[in-house]
């Protein structure tokens, strides 16, 4: 079992009847970044909640760096160094940004002061600095996003997953997260799995990509060979789109 | 944290401003109401501990507020008294007799072991189940206090507490549990916790050990409602346990809501308007029933317009009048801004 791995191994989650995730394995290693695309419904955000436990496993294991995850709390996951974001942001609304990211240090058995450090230099690397003292639902969508990555990055997890990063994002601040995030792996020592639905941003951002439909993996490589694959065009991008 | 200093002096300031302007007033109604006011911040300060920083309604805390007080009576009451007060009492308990503050240490202590035990396996539970088993556990308190006859001397008035509340007493304890509250919510367990108030499931993504941090905070709510009780009961020196009931429930809660529950200058804030609003009410509802001529008397005017107010603060401000910022971080943020717009 390597250290330095998070593990998806044939794993299935069941909705009362409903096959959300059917077998599905998946690793992100240590300084990768692995892009998680499908359709809607395609079981990407069950994934990433079967990873931190939101949900539970029908079938199959999950280890990070050798640690069997699957069956632990969320807070357990949390405390191996797995930190998320919500496709729908979930921040603490009526603290202050800075208490935001602090909270993540906090949790994570950091010092006060410590705390404080980590969160200060993460607000002045996401350019929200001057925002430090807004509150959680003060922000714009764009801010918040942000704000939810800086603080899961003050856990100083070993994998990072980001459920839709860029949505609600412009252009302009788009490009500037995949700036960021292309930059995590190395500066951070941690795996990304990444899910969004903009292909430009995950194309350019990806090592490699993982692609679910109706539950089940159809296809996994690097971008060239994912576009090319038939079932992907197909399923997921439509037929006679390939290639725009 | 800078801004919570000023919090901490200016609502401490606020205390001392009521004491002395109090005893150069020099008159004695006055003074009764102050110190209960300042016990009502005790209280209303020892509930925002839980309520503010948990997001959980607690309908239990004045059920602590009892055992405190019950605590301080069985240590306090003088030994030659005991039998005619408490004829009840524990035979090795009628000889015990220790000063005041002690008494009110021990009955901290004492509601705050018993929160602990009682609250321990509640803590999971979240919305209106936190809300309703709260309420069940202020029941079960209510009745051990009405049945324990040894202790309580049962549904029968206490008496014989010696008198030791005086208006700088309950104001040293007042700016005390001020300061408790202020560093509690910057504390490491207090940050987490308004983290689970504001989201559960974000919060326990990032390791937080939600039912732990809240069970904290409903000790250190107890500990305080303890004292508190310990405070009262030192200055009416007679009650019964239907003092620690709905009555008493409402008004704390009232005065937290109104207040705004999330911050401590909310609950100080609160405390004072309530308080100030009930004497008002009540003595309108006096010179009414002194002056009015055969209309009838006018009964429950005060619990009805405070339970208006109640109700239209929930539609009109719901988070109440300092609903997420202290005011040291208010005053922080409108220097600042008229600096960098200067």
């Amino acid at each position: 079992m390597s250290e330095t791995r998070l593990a998806v191994a044939d794993v299935s989650v069941e909705f009362t009847g409903l096959r959300a995730l059917d077998h599905v394995s998946l690793s992100v290693d240590t300084g990768e970044v692995v892009g998680l695309i499908g359709p809607n419904g395609s079981g990407k955000t069950t994934l990433v909640n079967a990873i931190t436990g939101q949900v539970k496993l029908a079938t199959g294991t999950i280890t990070a760096a050798g640690v069997t995850l699957s069956g632990l709390s969320p807070r357990a996951i949390a405390l191996q160094g797995v930190s998320r974001s919500f496709q729908i942001v979930r921040l603490f609304n009526a603290m202050t940004v800075l208490e935001n990211v602090e909270a993540a240090a906090l949790a994570k058995g950091a010092g006060r002061a410590a705390a404080r450090e980590r969160a200060e230099a993460l607000l002045d690397e996401f350019g929200l600095a001057s925002k430090a003292d807004e509150l959680g639902d003060s922000l714009s969508y764009g801010d918040k996003r942000r704000v939810e990555i800086a603080r899961a990055l003050a856990a100083e997890p070993k994998f990072l997953l980001l459920d839709e990063p860029a949505a609600g994002m412009n252009d302009a601040e788009t490009e500037t997260l995949l700036h960021t995030l292309a930059a995590l792996p190395e500066k951070r020592g941690l795996g990304l799995l990444i899910i969004d639905h903009d292909m430009g941003l995950i194309m350019r951002l990806c090592h490699r990509l993982h692609v679910l439909a109706s539950g089940r993996t159809i296809a996994q490589g690097t971008a060239a060979h994912v576009r090319a694959h038939p079932a992907v065009i197909e399923a997921y991008l439509g037929k006679g789109t390939a290639h725009a | 944290m800078k801004h919570s200093y000023i919090t901490a002096a200016l609502l401490i300031g606020l205390i001392a401003a009521l004491v002395v302007g109090t005893e150069l007033l020099g008159i004695r109604l006055y003074d009764r109401i102050v110190t209960n006011l300042l016990i009502s911040l005790v209280l209303v300060i020892g509930l925002q501990t839980f309520m503010g920083n948990s997001g959980l309604l607690s309908f239990a805390h004045i059920g602590f507020m009892g055992f405190g007080a019950y605590t301080s009576a069985v240590l306090t009451i003088p030994a030659q008294m005991k039998g005619m007060a408490l004829p009840d009492l524990y035979g090795f308990m009628t000889a015990v007799e220790v000063s005041p503050l002690l008494a009110m240490l021990v009955a901290g202590i004492v509601a705050a072991i018993v929160a602990a035990i009682v609250a321990y396996p509640l803590m999971r539970l979240s919305d209106a189940a936190a809300v309703i088993t709260s309420f069940a556990l202020l029941v079960v308190l209510y009745t051990v206090m009405n049945n324990w006859s040894a202790f309580t001397n049962g549904p029968r008035t206490l008496f014989g507490l010696p008198k030791t509340t005086t208006l700088p007493m309950a104001a040293i304890v007042a700016a005390l549990v001020v300061v408790v509250a202020l560093v509690f919510k910057e504390s490491r367990t207090g940050k987490l916790l308004r983290a689970s108030r504001e989201d559960e499931v974000a919060a326990a993504a990032l390791g937080a050990d939600i039912p732990k941090l809240r069970w904290k905070a409903f000790v250190l709510a107890a500990f305080i409602a303890g004292v508190g009780g310990a405070l009262w009961g030192h200055f009416i020196t007679s009650f019964a346990p239907k003092s620690f009931y709905l009555k008493e429930t409402f008004l704390v809660i009232t005065m937290l809501v109104i207040g705004g529950a999330n911050t401590v200058t909310g609950a100080v804030a609160g405390a004072i308007l309530v308080t100030f609003a009930y004497e008002g009410l009540r003595s309108l509802e006096g010179t009414l029933n002194a002056t009015a001529a055969g209309a009838g008397q006018v009964v429950g005017l005060t619990e009805i317009v405070l339970a208006i107010a109640m109700i239209a603060f929930m539609i009109l401000r719901p988070g109440g009048l300092f609903p997420t910022r202290e005011i040291g971080h208010i005053l922080a943020r409108m220097r600042r801004k008229k600096e960098t717009s200067a």
